[in-house]
């Protein structure tokens, strides 16, 4: 175990950017531009006469202060709040897609691009453990560093909001609803574990064309499967190959959920919609698709290929 | 019983139709510093990837009693390699290098590092791509003479650095490394430079080995006669493997013909490996 810590560590600091620097830069951005709009911009906080149901609405203090006392504010609010943080400390996630697509794709090339690979091997560590290391880093790594840079970035605006709230007047402790904060960064968890099982064909496709693409990794990567879709649709006229596609990127959703009654009434449905309600339904589609695990075993043929396909370079 | 590091018979390569390792068969025992030497192309780069578990090979191949096409990794915990100046990742800092074999490898002692790379100017923050040639070398070497191995190989070594750098790279190998618990196996071009430290030498030549020897026994094998004029005819009969000409004039080179025969014919010396190389490569084939 020590051994592939040690991989991680160093697979971590080889994409310091993408990994690190770029989710901090995104999530400090975040909370700046929070900060300019509600002290540069006094109009976001302070109001002029606005009549809320006959009320005078001067502050977001007082907005909140009448949120919270309204008849479905002990409900709607936490969720309210909670969603409004990710949405203001979410541009890092922009990022992420872009970070493990290229972090795969240089992971099996760059080494042997630059002759590291010859030191690597000169270590008693086995092939299957860097591959396993370099598909673990960029898929399970990564967006657990940028879930922790985003959480950062929820508690700083939400340490900044309670402040202007305070001097406002406001109910401070509103701007804190922790339990459900917390709710949502687990079940953000889960679903990402979910929909990376489902992603993992592609990702694997990724890392097997960086450990065999002379030069050119990204043309290897993209043209065969534009290929094979553009052959598809010219001699048969189908689709098929672009959905089984689109499913694994994500489409996989619009059946576990096609279903579902969707009745939204307010931030807190949608704040059950994206992070709590569909998590089961999301859970007992997976499992009981073929699709799923027919993806999960090609998955581990690219795996094994870059495993072999490792052993073999220098 | 004398043990062997490496154990090899039938050992072959192919690269399509070209045999760049064509059956070898050879031993090495533990405690040599064994030279392996040969032209460009000659098949040694074939043969150490073979050993070091870098690339597939057809044959018997034994290295610590593993087969290294299949245990590289269980193979590495004794046995280390710098196969060429330039494979340190070259996005590391020196220190982060040390601590990244600290973690995977268990026979690598870091204070022997740090005593090693305390004696250069090598800067511990700096990244090894803005390290020049012979820091970079001497960081590997720090880290692979920390490593407590049964076989060290280095694959040209010292190519493309300075002389002084050179001298002091072998002096220390011998002086601080090497003991009769290990063997090290070098190639390089620079025969002269590695000629007094190696114990055993072997050449190759187009995929196959053409001589292997102990060094001393193979200084003692080839004798060059400078001639004394008159006795050409006598010279050449006695079948020298090579002849050349100095000062006028002819020398010949004798193998495995006794000494006091040849000192009626002239002057005789003995030869450096470099020359004995170069008569065997020219010569009888």
């Amino acid at each position: 175990m020590n051994t592939f810590t040690a991989l991680i560590k160093r697979e971590i600091l080889d994409g310091m950017n993408g990994y690190i620097r770029v989710p901090a830069i995104l999530a400090a951005l975040s909370v700046f531009l929070v900060v300019v709009s509600t002290i540069g911009f006094g109009a976001t906080i302070e109001f002029d006469d606005v009549l809320v149901h006959g009320d005078d609405v001067n502050s977001f203090g007082e907005a909140l202060e009448m949120a919270r006392n309204s008849k479905e504010g002990p409900e709607q609010l936490p969720a309210a709040v909670t969603l409004s943080y990710w949405v203001m400390g979410g541009i890092s996630w922009v990022a992420l897609p872009f970070v493990v697509f290229f972090s795969l794709l240089s992971a099996l090339y760059e080494e042997r691009r630059d002759r590291s690979i010859l030191f690597w091997k000169s270590m008693p560590v086995a092939d299957w453990q860097e591959v396993l290391a370099k598909l673990v880093t960029p898929v399970v790594v990564a967006p657990l560093v940028f879930l922790g840079v985003a959480i950062a970035a929820q508690l700083l605006i939400a340490f900044f909001l309670s402040i202007v709230v305070l001097f406002q007047g406001g109910p401070m402790l509103e701007m804190w609803p922790l339990a459900t904060m917390f709710g949502t960064w687990f079940f953000f968890v889960t679903h990402y574990a979910i929909s990376t099982l489902w992603v993992l064909p592609l990702l694997a496709w990724v890392l097997f064309v960086s450990s065999y693409a002379g030069r050119l990794p990204f043309m290897w990567a993209v043209l065969p499967p534009a290929v094979i879709a553009a052959i598809e649709g010219i001699l048969f006229k189908t689709t098929r190959f672009l959905e089984w596609f689109g499913i694994h990127a994500g489409g996989w959703q619009a059946f576990a959920y096609g279903h579902m009654d969707v009745d939204i009434d307010g931030p807190k449905d949608v704040l059950n919609l994206i992070f709590g309600g569909v998590q089961w339904d999301a859970f007992t589609y997976t499992v009981s698709s073929g699709q799923f695990w027919i993806g999960l075993v090609i998955a581990g043929g690219f795996v094994f290929g870059a495993i072999e396909q490792r052993k073999r370079a220098i | 019983m004398t043990e062997y590091v490496i154990e090899a018979t039938g050992l072959a390569k192919s690269f399509g139709n070209f045999h760049a390792l064509k059956g070898v068969n050879f031993k090495v025992p533990l405690g040599r510093i064994l030279g392996v030497i040969g032209a460009n192309g000659a098949g040694k780069t074939t043969m150490l990837n073979a050993v070091l578990g870098l690339s597939s090979f057809e044959g018997n191949l034994k290295v610590m009693g593993l087969d290294p096409s299949k245990d590289r990794d269980a193979l590495m915990q004794d046995v280390c390699f710098i196969a060429d100046v330039a494979t340190l990742p070259k996005w590391m800092k020196v220190s982060e290098v040390l601590d990244y074999v600290e973690a995977v490898h268990p026979k690598f002692n870091r204070a022997k590092a740090m005593d090693f790379l305390s004696r250069t100017n090598v800067p511990l923050e700096r990244k090894v791509r803005a390290l020049s040639k012979g820091m970079t070398v001497q960081v590997h070497l720090a880290v692979v003479m920390s490593i407590d191995a049964k076989l060290l190989v280095l694959d040209e070594p010292t190519l493309g650095l300075d002389i002084i750098f050179r001298k002091q790279f072998y002096q220390s190998l011998l002086e601080e490394y090497f003991d009769e618990e290990r063997t090290v196996i070098i190639t390089t071009h620079q025969v002269e430079e590695v000629e007094h430290i190696l114990s055993d030498v072997m050449f190759i030549k187009d995929g196959d080995i053409v001589l292997e020897s102990d060094m001393d026994e193979l200084t003692q094998k080839f004798i060059e006669v400078m001639v004394t004029p008159g006795k050409e005819e006598e010279a050449m009969k006695l079948g020298p493997i090579a002849k050349g000409s100095t000062f006028g004039k002819s020398t010949c080179v004798y193998k495995d013909i006794d000494r006091e025969t040849l000192a009626k014919l002239g002057e005789t010396r003995r030869l450096g490996l470099a020359d004995i190389f170069v008569a065997t490569m020219t010569g009888e084939a």
